[in-house]
Order: C-alpha cells, then structure tokens, then sequence
C-alpha cells in the first residue's frame, strides 16, 4: 500500500482529532443522528478539498466547524423540522438563581434531570441561540472565534448566549420543579 | 487601579468569568470578590453547575466508529484521485 502523502497526513493530524466535536454540533443542528453522519461527512469532503486554504498550526477546530455551519444552512436547514422553540419572552427577567437560593443555593437539581431532558431542552432554543450556546458552553470555543465562525459581533454573541442560557435555566427549572426536584418558588 | 467590583457587577459577570473570558485584571478581581462574598460565592456554585451539568450531559456524545471509517476511507480514495 502507498503511504499517505504529506497532504493527507497533516489533513489527518489536524482534521481527524476533531470528529467528536463535529459530530456534536451537527446533532444539534439538525437535531438527527443520520443528517448529522451525512453534514460530518460533507464537511470532511469540502475540508479536504479546502485544505490548501488552511493555515497549518490555526484554529482547525474553527475552521471545520464554520464548513459545518455554512454547508448546514446551504444544505440541509431546509429539510430540516424545527421543533417549535421556546419563546424569547419565557425565560425568566431574573436569573433563575434567585428562584433557587434559599431552597438550593448551589443547584443541584441540575444533577437530578436525566439526559435526554437537558438534550431536549437544548433542541427547543431559537436556532441562532442554540448554536452559539452549543459552541460556546459544550464545545468550549472562545467568544471571538465563535463570532468568526457565526459572522457576526462579539457583542452579539454575549447577548445571545446570556440569553440562551437564560432560557435554558429557565426550563429546566420549571422541569425540576414539575418532576418534584425542587419546590416552587413563593410568588 | 479601577474601583474593586460591587456584587451587581460580579453577578453580571459570571458566566464570562466561569468561560474564561474576561481580562486577567478583571479576572483578578473577580477571583477576589467571590472569595471574600459568601452569597457571590454560592451564585458562583450555581453558574458552575449549570455549566459542568450541559458539558456532561450534551457533550459527551462521540462521532460513531462506523462514521469515523467511512470518512478516512472517502479520504484515501479522494487522495488516489489526486
């Protein structure tokens, strides 16, 4: 067998280790494992025969994942059923903090939710807000480079994710307190 | 130096400071806040459970082995095609 070309190898060094990541954010993008194993695989594709374009030892995660989005909305956004999202008036006008600090100051009625609750929740924000959420508080990726990746100011990245997150809190506090994890606050 | 930060501030910035995205002198004095503030102290557990609860629960997901072979396949054969 041929060995792979230098190429392929440095393709496979700094594009390979960042499949987990990719996979990640394609499920919640378009919320189906089958659509995320094609947009994974489309990306792939488009980055390989991108790689030029690439300067080796930057930002590779930053790089696929703008691929991603961009091939996301050419693609696939438009087969794709949202669920219906939460509405931007939901969430709460105080930090849910204050809902909880008496009864469970430090929420641990986060760890009492199971998985597939949390997951849902994530699925139901508005799409823009989801996405910066996932890309910021699930695949760790700083401020500035999601604002690269999703073309728009920083500023707008922090309000979206202060709101985002707020939403989040929001459900799934009212979750834990339909479940019984947490009393409801006194009005 | 600027004013050491009240509690209305240190609350607003948390989820920033938890992300790692303030500068290292606010950071600083954020550090030194919530150490000396019991109540921001607890707000503080509270945003850095939220946060540690969604990475473990949303991001551990991994791309499927079956996935990851097709693609290095799909890769090699595009190589060969050169």
């Amino acid at each position: 067998m041929a060995e792979p070309s230098t190429a392929v190898r440095s393709f496979d060094q700094e594009a390979l280790p960042h499949l987990d990541a990719l996979y990640r954010v394609a499920l919640r993008l378009t919320g189906d494992p089958s659509q995320a194993e094609d947009l994974v695989q489309d990306t792939m594709l488009k980055a390989y025969r991108s790689w030029r374009q690439y300067r080796p030892g930057s930002n590779a995660k930053g790089w696929l994942l703008t691929i991603l989005r961009n091939t996301f909305i050419n693609d696939y956004r438009r087969r794709k059923l949202e669920p219906i999202a939460m509405d931007l008036e939901a969430a709460e006008p105080h930090a849910i903090y204050r809902a909880v600090e008496v009864d469970d100051p430090e929420g641990t009625f986060f760890s009492r939710i199971v998985d597939e609750k949390v997951t849902e929740a994530v699925d139901r924000l508005p799409p823009d807000f989801r996405e910066v959420l996932v890309l910021s508080d699930i695949e760790g990726m700083p401020y500035a480079d999601i604002a690269e990746t999703v073309g728009v100011p920083v500023g707008t990245v922090k309000s979206r994710l202060f709101r985002a997150r707020r939403l989040l809190q929001t459900a799934l506090y009212e979750h834990a307190v339909e479940m019984g994890y947490i009393k409801p606050r006194e009005k | 130096m600027s004013e050491p930060i009240d509690c209305r501030e240190a609350k607003a910035r948390l989820q920033d400071y938890l992300q790692q995205e303030l500068t290292p002198d606010l950071e600083k004095e954020m550090r030194a806040h919530i150490e000396r503030c019991r109540h921001c102290f607890q707000h503080y557990r509270f945003e850095e459970n939220f946060f540690l609860m969604l990475e473990r629960r949303v991001g551990k997901e991994t791309c499927p082995d079956k996935l990851r072979r097709r693609i290095v396949e799909l890769l090699r054969a595009e190589a060969q095609r050169g």
